[in-house]
């Protein structure tokens, strides 16, 4: 089996987490919310959501874009790119970094994941394109549509030059945005990369989800044998990622490491996940292969647990074959701050974090009716206290996108030098 | 790790398929540029693909819930993975579907799609919207139905950075190689024309009034020389660099034409290359009748890549077609290290080192550099 040569690789250490949620902003808050397993849902208030049959999201409720932007960048940026400007801003105050007072900003990366971007602004545009006609549309909203925008918005405000990139992936874009940070920074690309995703919730993608028969009507009940699906979720995280030695040489307080990146793609449905799981529990296994550790060793998994009958079966699929009959803890966030979507799993990602430092495994809430074909070991309604070296946080996507991520307490891991490269060139090689 | 082109797809405004690419390339009477449809006073020109019609390939089946972007992209993509040899009649023949992988850039989704559901939200009622269309409202959704139509199953990853995007996904697919992520991997991106986006740059008239839209789709494979060689297959070109970085920091504008960006991205390709810029024969630029951002571009290659080496204006052909305008590019220097020569690159010596450039709007910049590949190709030079 082949290695990387060891100076082109590095532990990848979280040194900074900024998180905007339906439960609460700013670490503490949220960390807070996630120990006493509290709901975000209520009444939407945004939008109407009259003659729809549903009206709960789970909004967030305490973000104020000119507490974080200044006035320029809050008539520039739609509610996507605010929440995630202000969520970078939190991340580098919690790593003690200050904008324009990098190193080196070209090896400054910011890779931000989203499903629809500044989707508001593009509803408002076509309202208005089609109520008073194109020469109605207002310039300075065309201006902010592309989804491009909001790693640039972040870049620009924090004085980063290296790549700037905006992925697309739906509901598994956070750990994407984690996982190529991940492999830019232990490949010798950057030295930083900020990196998370955001998302908002509007109306046409809150009415699609109704049409689809996809949502519940008042909760989230994640591998309850009642689950009527999902309830909408918004947000943003964004994390500082740092290369050992680029934290070592300021003393930065490490949070966490980075320890490996799964990345599959099921081509079966456009919606729903191979319900034979395969490409999720490739994805997994690629994710405990990379860190060099064995599914034995994975004390939490956060769940995509969105809630629906698929999804949740899928995923009790994905234990059973990855884990083979280890009853290694589970828990669904998304029955307390919902499904935010391409925000989600940066979101969860937030969480790992929490539990990696605190030894705490948020709850599934509301969950009343164990399914026999959900059958996990589900860390229902309360909190738990349990063993936190190592955790897993597991994506899907619409168009069969997975995408797993795994955290470890700092010095758990192996170092990178001695941890296998597997996989593609194994099998070239063996072949050859 | 030496990365190499084994074959590419297109479905363009100057021919659907690598055969009618390569002839309109050269044939000036495949490139006209027509009106949008619609009655849009102060709308651009645009290049739109005449008379689209994916079913002589893809069938029928399967086709109506489609929208014109995953039309675009499921058969640019089949045409790559039969053109490099990976397909035969549709079924794989050298590697396996869990294997490959697709690095898919678009710009802005399915405005086709998210305009159609808006309009009857707007309309009608949003209880009215069919959701058989809801899911092509999603920007990775078209990327998605590719992997499914061609049983892509490595990985899948889509990138949103304007006209960066597609030369955006050869640093990707350098990352991805690097990491072992997949054995080979579809490279490109797709932009479909709408009404929303001709209405919209029409509306931003003064930014673009030489503007022309276009569209398309087209991905090169992309593996490496080994895996290449072990499956036997020829490779077209070469990948010597790829690299993207940004450079609006210094400034409140929200458009910038990050010349200096740009100029280091070009010695980033040349330095993963080992070359000296002098050995680029032309250069593929981004240049699409925006004036600032036009002459920012031919400024910061004229900075590494002096006159008489020819930098040329692809777009002058396919139109500015955003997520798609480097996969475009990149198709046309393919076609032109197979001895086609297109209408835009002028007379004299075909090149065998081209510099692909591209100038975003809000501060990135992206270069990738390609060579012709030597029929004495090794595997591990």
């Amino acid at each position: 089996m082949q290695t990387v040569p060891e100076a082109s690789r590095s532990r990848v250490l979280v040194t900074g987490v900024g998180v905007l949620s339906p439960i609460g902003s700013g670490k503490v808050r949220f960390y807070e919310a996630l120990a006493a397993g509290r709901s975000g849902a209520a009444q939407v208030t945004r939008f109407s959501t009259e003659g729809l049959g549903r009206s709960v999201a789970c909004e967030v409720k305490d973000f104020v874009a000119r507490d974080h932007l200044s006035p320029v960048e809050s008539r520039r940026m739609g509610r996507c790119s605010a929440m995630a400007l202000a969520a970078a801003r939190m991340a580098l105050a919690d790593a003690g970094l200050q904008a324009n007072a990098w190193e080196d900003r070209t090896r400054v990366a910011v890779i931000v994941g989203t499903t629809m971007g500044e989707a508001d602004v593009l509803e408002s545009l076509d309202q208005t394109l089609v109520r008073s006609g194109a020469g109605a549309m207002q310039r300075s909203h065309l201006a902010r549509v592309g989804s491009t925008l909001l790693p640039t918005h972040i870049a620009r405000a924090i004085g980063a030059e290296g790549l700037t990139m905006t992925l697309p992936a739906a509901c598994a874009a956070g750990n994407y945005a984690i996982g190529l940070a991940y492999d830019l920074i232990r490949t010798g690309k950057a030295d930083v990369v900020v990196a998370g995703a955001s998302e908002l919730i509007q109306q046409l993608q809150f009415s699609g989800f109704v049409r689809l028969a996809a949502m519940a009507p008042e909760m989230c009940r994640p591998f309850d044998k009642n689950r009527q699906g999902i309830l909408l979720g918004e947000g943003a995280a964004v994390f500082v990622l740092e290369s050992e030695a680029h934290a070592v040489r300021r003393g930065a307080a490490v949070q966490a490491e980075v320890g490996g990146f799964g990345l599959t793609c099921d081509a079966y449905h456009i919606t729903r996940p191979h319900p034979d799981a395969t490409g999720s529990v490739t994805a997994m296994r690629r994710a405990i292969a990379e860190a060099a550790v064995t599914a034995d060793d994975i004390d939490f998994v956060n769940a995509h647990g969105t809630g629906t009958k698929a999804n949740d079966t899928a995923e009790t699929a994905v234990m059973n074959e990855v884990f083979q009959g280890k009853r290694v803890p589970i828990s669904s966030l998304k029955s307390m701050f919902g499904h935010c979507m391409g925000a989600a799993s940066a979101i969860e990602a937030a969480a790992c974090i929490f539990t990696i430092e605190q030894g705490i495994y948020p709850p599934t809430i509301h969950f009343e009716t164990p399914d026999p074909e959900c059958d996990v070991a589900l860390v229902a309604n309360v909190a738990q206290r349990g063993a936190h070296r190592i955790v897993v946080n597991n994506s899907l996507a619409f168009g069969g996108y997975n995408a797993v991520t795994l955290f470890a307490q700092p010095g758990v891991l192996v170092p990178p030098n001695e941890r296998p490269r597997a996989f593609f060139s194994a099998r070239t090689e063996s072949s050859s | 790790m030496k990365l190499v082109i084994t074959g590419y797809g297109i479905v363009s405004t100057v021919g659907v398929g690598n055969e009618a690419f390569e002839r309109g390339l050269s044939n000036l009477d495949a490139q006209t540029a027509t009106k949008p449809s619609s009655d849009a006073t102060g709308a651009p020109l645009i290049r739109e693909i005449p008379d689209f019609d994916p079913t002589p390939w893809l069938g029928e089946k399967g086709l109506r819930s489609l929208d014109r972007l995953t039309k675009e992209l499921v058969l640019a993509a089949r045409f790559a993975l039969h053109d490099a040899g990976l397909k035969k009649d549709g079924a794989y023949v050298s590697v396996d579907a869990e294997a490959i992988g697709f690095c898919c850039s678009n710009a802005y989704g399915s405005l086709e799609a998210i305009n159609e559901l808006d309009r009857v939200a707007v309309l009608e009622d949003a209880r009215y919207i069919n959701p058989s269309k809801f899911p092509n409202t999603v920007s990775n959704t078209a990327a998605g139905y590719a992997s499914i139509w061609e049983d892509v199953r490595a990985l899948n990853v889509s990138v949103s950075d304007g006209n960066c995007g597609s030369l955006d996904t050869f640093v990707l697919a350098r990352q991805f190689f690097e990491t072992d992520r997949a054995s080979v991997l579809a490279v490109g991106g797709g932009e479909a024309l709408s009404e929303s986006i001709a209405l919209a740059f029409g509306r931003l008239g003064a930014l673009v009034s030489e503007c022309v839209i276009g569209e398309g789709a087209s991905f090169a494979i992309v593996e490496t020389a080994a895996h290449a060689a072990q499956r036997g297959a020829s490779p077209i070109a070469e990948v010597l660099g790829a690299s993207t970085t940004f450079g609006a920091t210094a400034t409140d504008s929200l458009f910038v034409p990050a010349e200096r960006a740009l100029v280091r991205a070009i010695d980033e390709v040349c330095a993963q290359a080992g070359i000296s810029a002098d050995s680029i024969d032309a250069v593929f630029g981004s240049t699409s009748g925006l004036h600032a951002f036009d002459r920012a571009e031919e400024r910061a290659v004229r900075a590494r890549v002096a006159s008489p080496t020819p930098f040329v204006a692809p777009k002058s052909i396919f139109g500015e077609s955003f997520g798609a305008a480097g996969a475009l590019a990149t198709a046309a220097a393919l076609a032109t290290f197979k001895g086609h020569r297109p209408t835009f690159l002028g007379d004299g010596p075909l090149p065998r080192t081209i510099l692909l450039t591209a100038l975003g709007y809000y501060g990135n910049a992206a270069a990738v550099l390609l060579r012709r590949a030597s029929l004495d190709s090794s595997p591990h030079a």
